[in-house]
């Protein structure tokens, strides 16, 4: 008797302190408001992107406001627009300390992220970019982390998804000067004798503004390739390489990275073009699963179907990662938070993900490619690699 | 050497499109000795009327191409409105130097101005149709495609035209005269402010045409797309001579080769710089450009 009623009020007691504890920690930043930055291309040629992202950020803050907000505070997004420029990427970076953020989400390409990263470390302030896949941008510093997986990772799934449809004569167009482009040739390259591919001609241009690509989709044509690897984004993809590739004669698969997503909002001419055309993802909108259906709903209930992409769902789990990691820290001290998000594990709508001791995510990538409905081009779901 | 003619080809649609707009710079600077910067930007303004006027025209059944009457129009009186309302009245008052720094200032404006209206914006925007007969043709063995077939055809007219225009006609001649000497051509009884403004127009419809071949190949307009085209076409103004017709055309056209052959035997990614070179040593050897006489300067 006496042991169990010493049982009974020893577990009242536990259960009381956990209340208690738990209480406090709901309330440790009641009422505090939490700002959270997001550095983004918000005008410019991949100004899609940055208005997803936006998107995609601004949803995820709204709900978690609404369930009662991080241990009781308010999330506050303040948002910089970088012109898709290292320099403009730098200036947001700086203001966003000066009004007081407690993380970064951003930038969007790698090429911009790159600036920032170094700035973070020594500010000792958490920076998540949600899309930015070039192997380098986690490495060197302990404040970086990204949503999305890396470059190496993209470049071998395009590899391996080649030689699972038989083709080993690959030819390679990519930007030199492009961190994100000359990443994925790179592992593409890297990869490639792995599993059988052969890179049988490679061509580039100095950067991804590049508007004539005939001269050298001319030489592909000749090279005989079966699969032509061509990391750029969906505005040099869609309008530039695809129709000038096909009209250089060259009728072989064409495959690439998360940058083709968007390509359909800007296909022109004869959309048979774009059959044959394939790139990795971070998720696909026609996953089954219940929490992709409930952020498709809940964003094109907000802001519409038409921006919607990877980007967004990418954008949204990084606001959910820097809000777990703070409900872990429970404070909004910088090194706590970043420590809280050090080997975190996150369930969220681009998958089941554990950061590595870099800051970069383990998970699944999707295959995708473009299909014409109606006179217009959408994207279909054709595999899921890992 | 079918591979080598397809890059040709390749090389002669870039270079017509290169020697359109440097026609239009070598005019404006053979008759007033003003570069004028805002040329590139009269290609963005002929861009964003195509792709405005491009459904509008399709819409009543009329062929893709024909859009471009209307990017004539438009780019000549964006042309005629900096005459009149820039140039001029610095002309007027200050000297060459204050002449070339309000060329920059109209670019910018231009510039500045089509990313300010709401519906132009920063963002490119595509256009969808086909501006001539889409997909590919086999000439001769070669593989290409219609547009490049166009573009080279349509350059080599309107420059054949402009050839017979500046030679066989009054206005043709009053332009020379206007380039060879503005006082003695107004003694002659030239109207020189009139003259001025033609030049104007001619060059800022040739910018208009290039605008259609540049939107026929890449599909996209922004309001950025005049900077880098404009600077090549100077170059190729200033390789060929600049000032000279015949020069810019030649100069356009030669740059459009050595982009192409650089890029599809030497180095894709070292066009632009191999570019750059070839105008150095031009220079150092002809300063005047391939076609100019080295002439001293009146003062």
């Amino acid at each position: 008797m006496k042991i169990k009623r010493l049982v009974s009020i020893l577990l009242t007691v536990m259960m009381l302190t956990m209340g208690i504890s738990f209480a406090s920690a709901e309330g440790a930043l009641e009422g505090q408001t939490i700002l959270i930055g997001n550095i983004a291309p918000m005008t410019g040629v991949i100004a899609n992107y940055g208005t997803a992202v936006d998107n995609g950020i601004r949803l995820a803050a709204s709900e978690i406001n609404a369930s009662g907000g991080i241990l009781g505070g308010t999330v506050v997004i303040s948002t910089k627009d970088n012109q898709f420029t290292p320099a403009e990427a730098i200036n947001g970076f700086n203001a966003l300390l000066s009004e007081g953020a407690v993380a970064i989400i951003g930038a969007i390409a790698s090429s911009v992220t790159s600036a920032i990263t170094g700035p973070a470390n020594d500010e000792g302030i958490v920076l998540i970019t949600a899309t930015s896949t070039a192997d380098s941008i986690t490495t060197e510093d302990d404040y970086v982390f990204r949503a999305c997986f890396k470059d190496s990772f993209q470049g071998r799934m395009c590899a391996s998804y080649a030689a699972s449809q038989g083709w080993t004569k690959a030819a390679i167009l990519y930007a030199k000067g492009d961190a994100y482009s000359s990443g994925l040739r790179d592992s593409f390259v890297a990869a490639a004798p792995d599993y059988g591919i052969e890179v049988v001609e490679e061509q580039s241009t100095s950067d991804t503004m590049a508007v004539d690509f005939s001269s050298q989709l001319a030489t592909i044509a000749a090279s005989g390739a079966e699969v032509l690897f061509a990391p750029y984004y969906y505005d040099t993809v869609g309008p530039k390489i695809i129709p000038q590739a096909r009209e250089a004669g060259y009728l072989g698969a064409i495959i690439g990275a998360d940058g083709f997503d968007g390509t359909q909002d800007v296909a022109v001419g004869d959309l048979t073009a774009y059959e044959n055309v394939y790139f990795t993802n971070h998720y696909s909108p026609e996953d089954p699963s219940e929490v992709v259906q409930n952020f498709i709903a809940a964003y094109t209930e907000a802001y519409g179907a038409e921006s919607l992409n990877a980007l967004a769902a990418l954008a949204y789990d990084a606001m959910y990662m820097v809000a777990q990691a703070i409900e872990t820290a429970g404070s909004l001290d910088h090194d706590a938070i970043r420590d809280a998000m050090a080997g975190m594990h996150y369930v969220g709508v681009t998958g089941d993900m554990t950061l590595d001791e870099t800051g970069t995510p383990d998970k699944s990538v999707a295959i995708l490619t473009f299909v014409e409905e109606d006179g217009k081009l959408v994207q279909k779901f054709v595999t899921s690699q890992h | 050497m079918t591979e080598f003619l397809q890059q040709v080809i390749i090389g002669l649609r870039i270079g017509s499109v290169y020697a359109l707009i440097a026609l239009g710079y070598t005019m404006v600077y053979g008759i007033i000795r003003l570069i004028n910067f805002a040329h590139g930007e009269f290609i963005m303004v002929g861009g964003y009327t195509l792709f405005f006027m491009i459904p509008v025209l399709m819409g009543f059944g009329l062929p893709a191409w024909t859009s471009v009457f209307a990017a004539i129009i438009i780019c000549a009186a964006v042309g005629v409105l900096a005459e009149l309302l820039a140039y001029r009245p610095v002309r007027k008052k200050g000297n060459r130097m204050t002449a070339l720094i309000t060329a920059i200032g109209v670019s910018l404006i231009l510039q500045n101005l089509a990313q300010a209206i709401p519906f132009i914006g920063p963002n490119p925007k595509a256009i969808t149709q086909d501006i001539f007969q889409s997909g590919r043709i086999d000439l001769f063995g070669v593989n290409t495609n219609w547009t490049s077939i166009f573009t080279i055809i349509i350059a080599a007219f309107v420059m054949v035209g402009l050839q017979l225009f500046i030679h066989k006609t009054k206005i043709g001649r009053a332009m020379r005269a206007v380039s060879e000497n503005k006082a003695a051509s107004t003694l002659m009884g030239i109207n020189v402010n009139r003259t001025i403004v033609i030049t104007f127009i001619i060059g800022a419809g040739l910018a208009a045409v290039g605008a259609l071949m540049y939107c026929a190949q890449y599909r996209a307009v922004m309001t950025t797309m005049g900077s880098m085209l404009g600077l090549k076409a100077f170059v190729a103004a200033v390789l060929g001579g600049i000032g000279l017709i015949p020069g810019a055309m030649l100069g356009g056209m030669l740059i459009g080769l050595i982009e192409a052959l650089v890029t599809a035997y030497i180095s894709s990614s070292l066009a632009n710089a191999l570019v750059f070179v070839v105008l150095i040593l031009v220079l150092l050897v002809k300063p005047a450009g391939i076609m100019g006489r080295n002439v001293g300067e009146k003062v």
